[in-house]
């Protein structure tokens, strides 16, 4: 049982970075890359509640649930790409760590549910904030974020020093073909907010310095939604009279959901990792189904009182970040196909599934940090001066679990406006010095051209005269896709730039 | 000086139109053999974009008077942009695989096709058609690689003293250069000249101001062996990166020779210009560069419809 545990494990995440990889231009993977975000139960819930419509594609997430009800927290033990790292990171770094008291433990593993109610009160007040604790989410973000980004930089510079090797050229060269086909972006990933994304993730892995899986048994609270689920399984850890109660199995639980005997089971924090099975020097543990469970104490050891505490927070939390922010609205060039504001950021999970692909082409997308407040913290802007939205794309839409970007016709999109271009004609080489320039009218995708010029003779400072060709936007073709931005020769501040003008959004559909 | 450049234009225009029909006399009459020395310039008409390039390689004197064998070919089509070929902002892939296919069979060791694009590459690459064209033809078709771009003096430069150049610039024996005919809106036309672009690296917005001077200070340290012009579909508004047929005509031409500037010159009659209208050809022809009055560099015609 352990070692089919482990290659599930292996294969999950496994899977998990090949989809991560995957997501990318040209996007035609025969699995979509957001299948891992797509079921998480909690991702289902709490955007659910809190937007009252369901996205179809998180039908799997509510698969999940519904197994869970007999089968118990398999997805933790089994699946779940993030209880992978923390098991592997467990073993490489923290080998040597002492295990705490038990007590401790048990009083620690009552937080996630605590954590969960917070998350799931705040949803019932249109608040959704499973984006910061949703382990499948966290694990996405940082990938996208963090890893990846360093992980390309870092293979850049192998290449880099392999191209080095003059007579090696043309091998080098088709090895770097065949890892941009595969591992490798075009272009090196940039995006933003790396460091807090970093410092919450290395937080989580450190937790291991207190108890194994510390995150999964005492915070996640996915695990709390699926350990609540799992109080009435029908597969039961079961002790055979043959039991001398050595305490080993209890001992090497990872999750401490056994019992000081031995014989009892807390049916919400058992994973099935098989681990006890697979030790048992005298052969005594097995799994079945079954009604009859031995347990010790409450499987839910929460507090009314904690409940209580943890609904008025996840109140008193949902009604402060909605108090009416006027600067907030209306201020940033969300991604084409974009639901309504309000709408979108109960849906968005800031998983960063489309600031992924998207910087695999235009790369115009980031996470948010100052540009909205902090309720909508992460959410995906354009920010065209580092990239632009490609005319041609539509991969955002196709990525996004939760529906908050729709998936648009490639015809609808490339006239959907995301804002609007204008010129800062202070600012901008033609207006300001009366030479010719016009890299932005070059780059305007649109075939009837929405940058377009008058020439001019002009009179410039020393008195000469010339001709120039001053270039204008024409607002009714704009779609505010940003190249005009990125491109903009000068350094620093651009002679055109978009607004969130006209930023139209889209219906969610499903 | 405004009189003078009048009086040039209607001279050579009228010297260009009495040459060429001398020169398609000459082709009818005279039995092609009897060339001595391979022309400098060809123009092939009316046939399919691939029949276009052979005939033209053709009539230069075959592929082996560029590419020797064992020698290494890079080839520069113009992929700058993320549209169909049918678009015409992007080299016809027929025509990129016809080149290819005649450096493998002249013996070429190794063909490169590449190209700094300006959407995203991949896309690029792919929509242009020109991916898997080379690649079926035999062509190593690969991607810019950032770190590959060299420091490169130009001495003769009046803007320019140094920009980056890719390496396979210098590293290859061989460069043909294969533009598509586009009309500019900053340079009134991009032919073989301003297609070198794609082989710098830096900020290459900079270059649009005093651009004129900049694309030749480029092309005297970038010296292409042979130019293609594909005009098999041109470009004649909004360009160079279109995006609507209505701008597009279908003309079925080849232009191609080894003087950058006379092929370049050649083809400003597709958009009913005169080669001393603009600006960097007459730039690269007072720098040396190469003959901007085509009646000094004769063509050699064919036409595949009144054979």
């Amino acid at each position: 049982m352990r070692i089919a545990r482990q290659i599930s494990q292996l294969f999950f995440l496994l899977l998990f970075i090949f989809l991560f990889l995957q997501a990318r231009f040209p996007y035609d993977a025969l699995l979509p890359s957001d299948l891992f975000l797509r079921s998480s139960p909690l991702v289902a819930l709490t955007t659910f509640l809190s937007s009252r419509t369901l996205a179809a594609k998180l039908a799997i997430g509510l698969a999940i649930l519904l197994l869970t009800l007999p089968f118990g927290r398999f997805f933790c033990g089994w699946i779940c790409p993030l209880g992978t790292t923390l098991d592997a990171a467990g073993r490489l770094f923290f080998r040597n760590r002492r295990e705490r008291a038990t007590h401790i433990v048990r009083t620690y593993r009552t937080w996630k549910y605590a954590l969960l109610i917070f998350i799931v009160i705040a949803a019932l007040f249109s608040v959704q904030l499973a984006w910061f604790f949703d382990p499948l989410v966290l694990l996405s973000r940082f990938a996208t974020v963090v890893f990846y980004p360093v992980f390309v930089l870092f293979s850049q510079g192998l290449f880099d020093a392999a191209f080095k090797i003059e007579f090696m050229q043309d091998q080098v060269y088709a090895l770097y073909d065949w890892a941009q086909k595969w591992l490798l972006p075009i272009a090196q990933p940039v995006v933003t907010n790396g460091l807090a994304i970093l410092v919450i993730f290395i937080t989580i892995l450190a937790l291991g310095l207190v108890s194994r899986r510390f995150w999964c048994r005492s915070l996640c609270p996915l695990g709390a939604l699926l350990g609540l689920c799992s109080k009435y399984r029908l597969l039961q850890r079961k002790v055979d009279s043959s039991c001398t109660s050595c305490g080993l199995c209890q001992r090497r639980c990872r999750m401490a959901a056994i019992g000081e005997n031995g014989l009892s089971t807390n049916p919400a924090e058992c994973i099935e990792c098989g681990q006890c099975v697979a030790e048992c020097p005298t052969h005594s543990i097995s799994y079945g189904l079954g009604l009859k469970r031995r347990r010790e104490g409450k499987d839910v050891d929460l507090s009314r009182r904690r409940i209580l505490m943890a609904g008025v927070a996840g109140l008193s939390f949902a009604l402060f970040l909605r108090i009416p922010r006027a600067h907030a609205h209306g201020k940033v060039i969300r991604p084409p196909g974009a639901i309504n504001e309000e709408t979108f950021l109960q849906k968005c999970i800031r998983c960063q599934a489309c600031t992924r692909i998207c910087a695999s082409t235009g790369g115009c997308l980031q996470p948010s940090m100052s540009e909205t407040d902090l309720q909508g913290l992460w959410s995906p802007i354009v920010i065209a001066r580092m990239g632009y939205c490609e005319y041609n794309c539509t991969l955002c839409g196709q990525v996004c679990p939760t529906g908050a970007i729709q998936e648009l016709m490639l015809a609808r999109k490339q006239q959907l406006k995301i804002g609007r271009a204008l010129f800062d004609k202070d600012v901008c080489i033609p207006w300001r010095e009366h030479k010719d320039c016009l890299v932005c009218e070059e780059h305007c995708p649109l075939p009837q051209k929405a940058i377009r010029f008058d020439v001019q003779t002009v009179r410039t400072g020393s008195g000469e005269t010339r001709t120039v060709k001053l270039p204008y936007v024409v607002a009714e073709l704009c779609i505010g896709c940003g190249i005009c931005e990125t491109k903009c020769p000068l350094p620093g501040r651009p002679g055109i730039s978009v607004t969130a003008e006209g930023n139209e959004r889209v219906k969610f559909v499903s | 000086m405004y009189k003078n450049v009048i009086k040039m234009s209607f001279y050579s225009r009228r010297q260009f139109i009495s040459s060429s029909l001398k020169t398609a006399a000459a082709l009818t009459w005279l039995p092609p053999l009897q060339a001595t020395e391979p022309p400098k310039l060809v123009v092939v008409r009316q046939a399919s974009a691939a029949e276009l390039v052979e005939g033209a390689i053709g009539l230069l004197g075959g592929m082996s008077r560029f590419v020797k064998k064992g020698q290494s070919v890079l080839v520069k089509p113009n992929m700058s942009w993320d549209r169909l070929p049918e678009q015409a902002a992007t080299t016809n892939p027929e025509a990129v695989a016809k080149v290819v296919e005649l450096c493998r069979k002249a013996g070429a060791r190794q063909i490169r096709v590449i190209d700094r694009t300006c959407n995203q590459p991949q896309r690029c690459y792919r929509q242009s058609g020109i991916e898997r064209a080379a690649k079926d033809a035999g062509a190593q078709v690969r991607h810019i690689v950032p770190s590959r771009f060299r420091d490169v003096s130009i001495p003769d430069g009046l803007l320019l003293r140094s920009w980056p150049i890719y390496e396979d610039v210098f590293g290859f024996d061989v460069i043909i250069n294969m533009p598509i005919a586009k009309s500019h809106n900053i340079s009134g036309v991009t032919l073989g000249m301003k297609n070198i672009m794609g082989l710098l690296g830096g900020n290459r917005g900079e270059l649009h101001v005093d651009f004129d001077t900049k694309i030749v200070d480029l092309n005297s340290v970038i010296r292409p062996a042979l130019t293609i012009i594909d005009a098999y579909r041109i470009l004649r508004r909004n360009g160079p990166s279109g995006g609507s047929l209505q701008d597009v005509e279908e003309k079925r031409i080849v232009i191609a020779g080894t003087d950058p500037v006379a092929t370049d010159a050649y083809a400003c009659r597709l958009f009913d210009l005169m080669p001393e209208q603009v600006a960097y050809l007459q730039q690269a022809h007072a720098r040396g560069l190469g003959e901007l009055d085509v009646a000094k560099v004769p063509a050699k015609e064919f036409n595949f419809m009144a054979n």
